[in-house]
């Protein structure tokens, strides 16, 4: 999967069992239990020192921020952790592929690109409530359920709120983890019989190919691109929902009552209500490091503007910054001049989104149209239109320029230049 | 009691914008159970500082001191803010 997922390794399922046997058996261990096992999945993963050392790195600024809150780091430690980290890319991209120092230096932003968002929620952790302390942080680092770049389910302090408290809550959660898990499992059976029904029964391409022929100027007939475009919109969301849900399963089963990564996506009347619902994590990971700081800082007296440019901070900026520090590695293979403008389509695809995530923010309804048509139907179907079409520029395979996007977006409405 | 009364009001027209009109006690979780979105908690923030003048660039902000009614009351009176 394209998402930079750390499912466990198929040899570490025995990791996995047995420690979510020595956590259930030992709910008063659970955090160390946690911690160990995640250290463990770290060891059984390529690159073990790297990793180490991105643990420790990360333990060591958040022990910092906590102990000189006051200073310079301590008052603003995430805006410091992204700066240090942007200039680390920045470093490196300066360096010439003939330099020895080239390959150390894409390690480097390779681990810190692997790690960067679990030290940031580390260090929102330093002054939450309840407090979490090293042991705790380190378990919340790639925790052993597995995770992407997006921390699953964010930082130790989160993971504090929301564990069982007893018996009966456990066995409650883990129950939950369980029908999580199946319902994963069944979603990847589903995948697999669409795919196989849609694509090699029916032979209706997938949406990459149906691009890449547009640009060859020899499109499939627009119906074709509609049926594909529609089809990967679907796909997408399977995929998230099922790799969603296995991490969500895994750290239930451990203990932890995190809410589902997707949940009814489809049943989203309003653009930002399925922002809310398809990719729950990333959007709080947006939320915490680039909307709250926007709206607590600026337009504090007006109203609307403030909502609108705290929107723009993390559906624009954050969403930009995510994935271009994500796909590093562009600018080592085609340079960072290539890199920053092949990345246009999915800029644009950005702002489009903090657009309509802005206007769909100010126009919430104080009640709810009744009725299914009305109410449910006809507002759920321009929800899904929407994103399906705003999917035209989320590709971030960044092979072709947006002409080539909008060429394609207009195929679909029989508009051929 | 009158503070109580407002965050509740508040609270209630909140969850029934969503479609949600299930009950809730004074000390159930909204934030964390999901019930309320991060969407949701920028309106709670508004909300108490247009009626408190509670100003969370000073105290900071924490989704759990907006989690349930009784969680924003002991924020409200922490801070000794007043209507």
């Amino acid at each position: 999967m394209g998402y930079g997922c750390f499912l466990p390794q198929p040899d570490a399922w025995m990791l996995v069992t047995v420690s979510i046997a020595l956590i259930t058996f030992l709910p008063k261990l659970r955090w160390r239990l946690v911690a160990l096992a995640t250290l463990s999945a770290i060891v059984l993963q390529p690159g073990v020192p790297y990793s180490l050392v991105a643990v420790v790195f990360g333990l060591l600024l958040f022990w910092c921020a906590r102990r000189w809150p006051q200073s310079w780091f301590g008052k603003r430690p995430v805006a410091m952790l992204l700066a240090g980290f942007t200039l680390t890319i920045v470093a490196s991209s300066a360096v010439p592929r003939t330099s020895a120092l080239f390959t150390p230096a894409w390690v480097v932003v390779d681990i810190f690109a692997k790690y960067v968002w679990f030290i940031a929620y580390a260090l929102t952790d330093r002054s939450a409530s309840p407090q979490a302390d090293l042991p705790l942080e380190a378990g919340a680092f790639q925790p052993f359920w597995g995770s992407t770049g997006v921390p699953f389910p964010k930082g130790a302090a989160y993971l504090r709120r929301i564990e069982a408290r007893d018996a009966d809550q456990l066995a409650v959660t883990q129950l939950k983890g369980v029908k999580l898990l199946a319902w994963a499992l069944l979603l990847m059976v589903f995948e697999r019989l669409w795919m196989f029904f849609f694509h090699t029964y029916l032979h209706i391409p997938l949406a990459s190919a149906a691009l890449d022929m547009s640009v060859r100027r020899t499109p499939y007939p627009w119906y074709v691109c509609w049926e594909s475009q529609v089809l990967s919109f679907f796909e997408f969301l399977l995929q998230l929902s099922i790799f969603g849900h296995q991490f969500i399963a895994g750290c239930r089963v451990a203990g932890f009552n995190a809410l589902r990564n997707t949940c009814r996506p489809l049943s989203s009347t309003t653009i930002i209500d399925f922002f809310n619902r398809f990719y729950f994590y990333f959007k709080e990971l947006l939320v915490e490091f680039f909307f709250y700081p926007a709206f607590f800082r600026y337009f504090r007296k007006h109203r609307r503007l403030r909502v609108v440019v705290a929107t723009f901070a993390a559906a624009t900026f954050g969403n930009m910054f995510y994935h271009f520090t994500r796909d590093y590695w562009m600018i080592p293979v085609y340079g960072t001049v290539n890199a920053c403008l092949n990345f246009q389509v999915f800029a644009f695809y950005c702002v489009v989104l903090g657009a309509a995530l802005s206007i769909s923010q100010i126009r919430r309804r104080s009640t709810p149209r009744s009725g299914f048509f009305q109410g449910r139907l006809l507002p759920a179907s321009g929800v899904v239109l929407f994103y399906c079409l705003l999917d035209v520029f989320g590709s971030t395979q960044r092979n072709y320029p947006l002409s080539e996007h909008f060429r394609f977006l207009g195929h679909l409405f029989g508009i051929n230049v | 009691m009158e503070n109580k009364l407002a965050i509740r009001q508040f609270i209630e027209r909140l969850l029934a914008q969503k479609g949600d009109r299930q009950p809730f006690r004074d000390s159930d979780s909204l934030i964390l159970s999901g019930r309320l979105q991060s969407v949701d908690a920028v309106e709670v923030v508004v909300f108490l500082e247009e009626q408190w003048s509670i100003d969370f660039t000073q105290i900071g902000f924490d989704h759990n001191q907006i989690d349930s009614v009784d969680a924003i009351l002991a924020l409200i009176e922490s801070v000794g803010a007043s209507k």
